[in-house]
C-alpha cells in the first residue's frame, strides 16, 4: 500500500537487500562518507526525507535558498547536499551519470547516482538558510566546512547499518512508526523534538500539547499520542550523552507518568542545524514523513545564540498554508516553577511572574552534575536515578559528553561487513 | 557600589544540610528552585579568571544564571568542605591558594 508524506508525494524506500546488491556494486568507484552524510544517507533511504531521494541537484539548493521550495514547488528549508572536494573528483574520474559506492565504516553502505556535479556560493547559502553569515553560527560553521564541490542525485541503501543497544528500540522508519501509530489507534500524535533529558517543565510541554492536540476527540478511548523523536547526531562536548536522552524519556511512560497507550519513544539521525525558524519547518517536514498529525514548537526552538526572536520559529508558521505542510504545529511558552501555585505552571496562565522560577537548563545541569536529586515536582527521580545510572553504564562516569565518551562511546549504528 | 562577585553554585543535598547546621551554618543557603537550596560562595573577578583557567571544564555563564558553572563534582565538594571548615562563604583566596 502506498504510504503519503510531505508535499503528497509517496514515500519511497530506496533500500536493496545487500546480497542482491553485491553484482550490481562490485567495481564501483568507492567514496568513504563521514559521519553526518552517513546519517544522511540512512535517513534518505527509508524516505524520512520525503520527497528527496537523494541529495538536492542545484536547481533545488537554489529553489530552498530562494524561497524554500524544491523544484516541484513543496516547501523545503534546509539544503540536503553531499559535498566532495574537487581533488578527488577529479582524481576518480567521477563524472556525471555514475554510480558512486559510499562506504562507512570502511563497509559499503550505498550508492549514489551521479545527476549533476556542480559548485555552490556558500556564504549566499548561509546567509539565506541562517539570516546570518557568521561563522560562529554552528550552521553557517558547518556550511562553510563543506568542500569546493556538490554531487546532486539518488541514493540507495545496499547494506542496511545496524543499530546499536540501546538505540535499536527506539529507531523506527516512517513506515515502521506509521505502523506502530495505526496499531495503537490513535487518530492524532504530537511530536516532541528533543536533544535533553526530560524534567518536568519538558514533561509539562508534552502533556500540555497532548490536550491541545486532542482537542475536540472523545474522551472514553485514548485515540492521541506523543511521539518522542529525539535527535541523535553529532554531539558537542557538554551535551547530554544520546543514551541517556532516549532512556530518561522512555523511562517517563515506564514509571506512568505517562500512561502506557499515549507515548511512544522515538530517535531520529539528524545534525542540528540550528536554523531556528527554518529548522522548525524541517522539522515538521520530517514529523510529517513519520506519519504525525501535530508538532510541539517551544520558545527558541532549534534557536542558538541570539540570533532569532524567541518566537520566529512560531510565526514562521504563518508565512505558510495548510496545503502546504500536512502537520499543525502546537505553539507553546514556557512552564515555570511558581512558589505561590506551588506547582509547574503554564507561564501563559500563572499570573506570579515576580515569583517564578524559570527551569534553566544551565541550573538543571548545575545540580545534576553536583549530584544533588532536585525536588520530584521538578525532577523525577526515577529519571534522575536513571541520569546516573546511563553516567557510568555508557558515558565513562558524565551524563555529559566529553573527551572519552567522543573517542570511545558505542556507535548509534554500525554497517555490517559485507564481501564484495 | 556593591562589588560585582561571580558565585559558584553549591547545591544543597540534605546531608549537606546536615553539615551546614551542625556548624550552625544552615541560614547561609538560600531557596534557590523549588525548595531546592544553594550555596553561593563568591568570586572576584581575578578569582573567577583563576578558576577557569584552573579547571579547563569550567564556564562562566553570562546569559542566565551570571554564576560559574560547570565544575567537577570533587572541586565543588572541596570547596563546600572549606566552607564547613572556615565557617564562611568567603573561601576562594585560600582554596584557589593550593592551585
Amino acid at each position: 500500500m502506498k504510504i503519503i508524506g510531505h508535499g503528497g508525494k509517496e514515500i519511497v524506500e530506496r533500500v536493496m537487500d545487500p546480497r542482491q546488491a553485491v553484482d550490481k556494486i562490485r567495481g564501483l568507484t568507492r567514496i568513504p562518507i563521514r559521519d553526518q552524510l552517513a546519517r544522511e544517507v540512512v535517513m534518505l533511504s527509508y524516505g524520512f526525507f520525503t520527497p528527496l531521494q537523494g541529495f538536492m541537484t542545484k536547481a533545488d539548493v537554489d529553489g530552498v535558498v530562494a524561497n524554500m521550495r524544491l523544484t516541484d514547488g513543496t516547501v523545503w528549508s534546509i539544503p540536503i547536499v553531499f559535498d566532495l572536494a574537487n581533488e578527488e573528483i577529479d582524481a576518480k574520474r567521477i563524472k556525471q551519470g555514475d554510480t558512486l559506492l559510499l562506504t562507512y565504516q570502511d563497509q559499503p553502505m550505498a550508492t549514489l547516482d551521479v545527476e549533476e556535479i556542480f559548485s555552490y556560493d556558500l556564504q549566499k547559502m548561509a546567509e539565506k538558510i541562517y539570516g546570518t553569515a557568521e561563522e560562529k553560527h554552528p550552521g553557517c560553521a558547518r556550511t562553510y566546512k563543506y568542500a569546493d564541490r556538490f554531487i546532486g542525485g539518488k541514493v540507495t541503501l545496499v547494506n542496511p547499518p545496524k543499530m546499536s543497544e540501546p538505540f535499536d528500540r527506539f529507531f523506527f522508519t516512517p513506515r515502521q512508526l506509521r505502523a506502530k501509530i495505526a496499531e495503537k489507534g490513535w487518530l492524532r500524535s504530537v511530536a516532541h523534538q528533543t536533544r535533553n533529558v526530560p524534567h518536568s517543565g519538558h514533561e509539562w510541554l508534552m502533556k500540555g500539547s497532548w490536550i491541545a492536540c486532542h482537542g475536540d476527540l472523545p474522551v472514553e478511548k485514548i485515540v492521541t499520542g506523543i511521539v518522542v523523536s529525539a535527535v541523535m547526531g553529532e554531539k558537542r562536548k557538554g551535551d547530554y550523552i544520546d543514551e541517556a536522552i532516549v532512556l530518561t524519556h522512555d523511562a517517563l511512560r515506564t514509571y506512568g507518568y505517562f500512561r502506557e497507550d499515549v507515548h511512544i519513544t522515538s530517535i531520529v539521525l539528524w545534525d542540528m542545524r540550528y536554523a531556528g525558524p527554518k529548522e522548525a519547518i524541517f522539522h515538521a517536514i520530517l514529523r510529517t514523513n513519520l506519519g504525525l498529525t501535530h508538532h510541539m514548537f517551544g520558545r527558541d526552538h532549534a534557536g542558538v545564540g541570539t540570533y532569532y526572536d524567541p518566537y520566529d520559529a512560531h510565526r514562521i508558521f504563518d508565512t505558510i498554508s495548510e496545503d502546504d505542510l500536512r502537520i499543525k504545529p502546537i505553539r507553546v511558552l514556557a512552564w515555570w516553577f511558581c512558589p505561590v501555585c506551588g506547582e509547574v505552571t503554564y507561564s501563559g496562565l500563572c499570573g506570579h511572574t515576580k515569583e517564578r522560577q524559570n527551569f534553566s537548563g544551565t541550573v538543571v545541569r548545575s545540580i545534576i552534575q553536583d549530584g544533588v536529586r532536585p525536588p520530584r515536582i521538578i525532577f523525577r527521580p526515577e529519571v534522575f536515578d536513571l541520569i546516573m545510572e546511563t553516567a557510568e553504564k555508557y558515558g565513562f562516569g558524565s551524563p555529559y559528553v566529553g573527551d572519552e565518551y567522543l573517542a570511545k562511546r558505542n556507535p548509534l549504528f554500525t554497517v555490517p561487513p559485507l564481501k564484495l | 557600589m556593591t562589588q560585582e562577585t561571580y558565585p559558584i553554585n553549591v547545591w544543597i543535598n540534605e546531608e549537606r544540610l546536615a553539615k551546614l547546621q551542625a556548624v550552625n551554618l544552615a541560614d547561609m543557603a538560600e531557596e534557590a528552585f523549588a525548595g531546592l537550596k544553594v550555596l553561593r560562595v563568591p568570586c572576584t573577578e581575578a578569582q573567577r579568571d583563576k578558576v577557569l583557567a584552573t579547571f579547563p571544564t569550567a564556564k562562566y555563564d553570562s546569559a542566565t544564571t551570571k554564576s560559574i558553572e560547570q565544575l567537577p563534582r570533587d572541586v565543588k565538594d572541596k570547596i563546600f568542605d572549606a566552607v564547613i571548615a572556615k565557617g564562611s562563604l568567603n573561601i576562594m583566596g585560600e582554596f584557589l591558594a593550593q592551585y
